[in-house]
């Protein structure tokens, strides 16, 4: 399934609504989308997952880059609500550990996480 | 008698660029006008008085364009059309039909048994010629696709031998089966999905009475994620490990791994486990970075799946594998996999998942290892309903065997 983003500027971050599925066929697009918001000085990527339905193996390893591209320019990245498979998938692979998960979006812009 | 096809080139056009047309009518004087017509325009004219010698030379010659009389004995213009759209080698031919027939009827007529365009045999000099040239434009745009389509195909061809022969050195560097060690049994099955994959295991020899074993899985697919694997599994050789780890411990062997096998920029990793097996210690020591296909099937019948959360190589640089450690008895059966094993769906999308193979190879109980992994694999196969994995699929049984494990643990 293709995937579809959109931007909405948040407080001190922007948000990037994610609609499909991440994975190697739609890897440019979204690092395409993720690098724009980057380059404009974006200090806060918070990526809405409530939408995707999987994130395959070339998907975590994009999520890995962009956490480590946003680190390298002194930003972070979260993570939104990411569906029970993916959370699964996510989990495996510990990403938790380097991009957070947040319930909602005012945690996530608060930095806070919510224990699970 | 049919009319012999007959060749005739204008003489004042250059070979080369000269296009062909073949004109089949029965009526000689009105064929031979019209070839006359086309000669002075510069093309090259074969001419037949029926329709089959004109689908002979159709086949033969292979003309740029047919001008093709509708009213013919035997095979009219229409069944004509009919045989060469059925015909694999003759269907892209450009057929303009030449007829008296021009009620909008009867055209589409024409159209839908086959032919490409009309002309009137009314038609003017001015529009005989744009009708050719538009034929010839159209011809001219389908010669060149199947010729870009030969040529692709061929080099597909050229590629896809380079790929079986880089696959062939892949499946070189993987180990032989059979006893590792005296006491230590293992058989593999290695199915990479294009032909060249991304996993890949070995055996690493520490002593003689300890063994490495990994198993890898390149992200991505094909040509790179094969190179990215077997240039690991150099780092992986046992010399190799000794000079720049200093230790056969899993932990310490994936920290180091970690720091030297970053994110590619187009981000692909490597997740890996990598196990200790020593027979006298009677221990199973591992480590895994992200990988989770690794269970140990006890001779008491429990399994136990050995995955842990753990973060795939090069997602962060100061991440410190941890070595976990398991003791195992004879009759123990270790199985080694990649998630292309799994992660396989049935035709309705669902997978087959970690709790079907774990209720798979308890149900071969203490059936002969090689048949527990072949008839995984079959159950598998069974499971997606084809033999083509759309994954890579690595699996590698390794067992503790009975006589000799126990005839080495009861020595002083």
């Amino acid at each position: 399934m293709a995937m579809h983003t959109k931007e909405r500027p948040v407080p001190n971050g922007v948000v990037l609504e994610m609609t499909g599925d991440l994975t190697y066929a739609n890897r440019e697009q979204f690092k395409t989308a993720v690098e724009t918001i980057r380059q404009k000085g974006c200090r806060h990527l918070i990526l809405n997952m409530a939408e995707v339905r999987f994130v395959d193996s070339s998907g975590l390893g994009l999520l890995a880059l962009v956490s480590q591209n946003f680190k390298l320019s002194q930003g972070k990245v979260s993570m939104l609500k990411p569906q029970s498979y993916v959370r699964e998938i996510m989990s495996l692979a510990n990403i938790q550990k380097l991009i957070p998960v947040y319930d909602n979006e005012q945690d996530a812009l608060a930095g806070h996480q919510r224990a699970a | 008698m049919p009319t012999p096809a007959a060749v005739t080139t204008s003489p004042t056009v250059e070979e080369g660029g000269v296009h062909t047309v073949l004109v089949v009518d029965d009526e000689p004087t009105a064929r031979m006008a019209l070839a006359a017509r086309l000669k002075r325009l510069g093309y090259r004219v074969i001419e037949a008085g029926d329709g089959k010698v004109g689908l002979e030379v159709l086949r033969r010659e292979r003309p740029d364009l047919t001008i093709l009389d509708w009213m013919m004995p035997e095979m009219d213009g229409p069944s004509f059309c009919e045989q060469v759209r059925q015909d694999p080698a003759l269907l892209s031919s450009q057929i303009l039909m030449m007829t008296s027939h021009d009620q909008p009827q009867q055209i589409a007529e024409g159209l839908a048994r086959g032919a490409d365009d009309f002309l009137s045999k009314a038609a003017s000099k001015y529009e005989i010629t744009a009708r050719v040239q538009a034929g010839m434009r159209t011809a001219t745009l389908i010669r060149r696709l199947e010729d870009v389509t030969e040529e692709i195909r061929r080099k597909q061809e050229v590629l896809e031998r380079e790929l079986q022969s880089a696959a062939r050195y892949v499946e070189s560097l993987l180990p032989a089966p059979g006893t590792l060690l005296p006491g230590v049994q293992m058989v593999h099955v290695y199915r990479p999905s294009l032909g060249l994959g991304g996993d890949l295991f070995n055996v690493v020899p520490w002593n003689d009475d300890v063994l490495g074993l990994y198993l890898l899985d390149a992200s991505g697919h094909g040509v790179s994620s094969a190179l990215r694997s077997a240039s690991f599994s150099t780092f992986l050789r046992r010399e190799n490990l000794l000079h720049h780890v200093g230790s056969s411990d899993p932990g310490a062997i994936l920290t180091e791994a970690n720091r030297l096998f970053p994110l590619t920029e187009d981000g692909n990793y490597f997740t890996i486990i990598f196990a200790r097996l020593d027979v006298r210690a009677r221990t199973l020591s591992y480590a895994t970075a992200g990988h989770n296909g690794a269970l140990l099937h006890r001779r008491s019948g429990e399994v136990c799946w050995m995955a842990k959360p753990n973060l795939p190589l090069g997602f962060d640089q100061s991440t410190t594998y941890l070595t976990e450690e398991l003791t195992i008895e004879q009759g123990d059966r270790l199985y080694v996999l990649s998630d292309g094993l799994y992660e396989v769906p049935a035709s309705n999308g669902e997978l087959w998942g970690q709790d079907r193979l774990e209720k798979t190879v308890r149900a071969f109980g203490d059936c002969p290892l090689s048949e527990v992994v072949s008839g995984t694999i079959a159950e598998v196969i069974r499971w997606q309903g084809h033999e083509h994995f759309p994954d890579d699929v690595a699996l590698m049984g390794i067992e503790l065997t009975e006589k000799d494990f126990h005839e080495r643990s009861s020595e002083p």
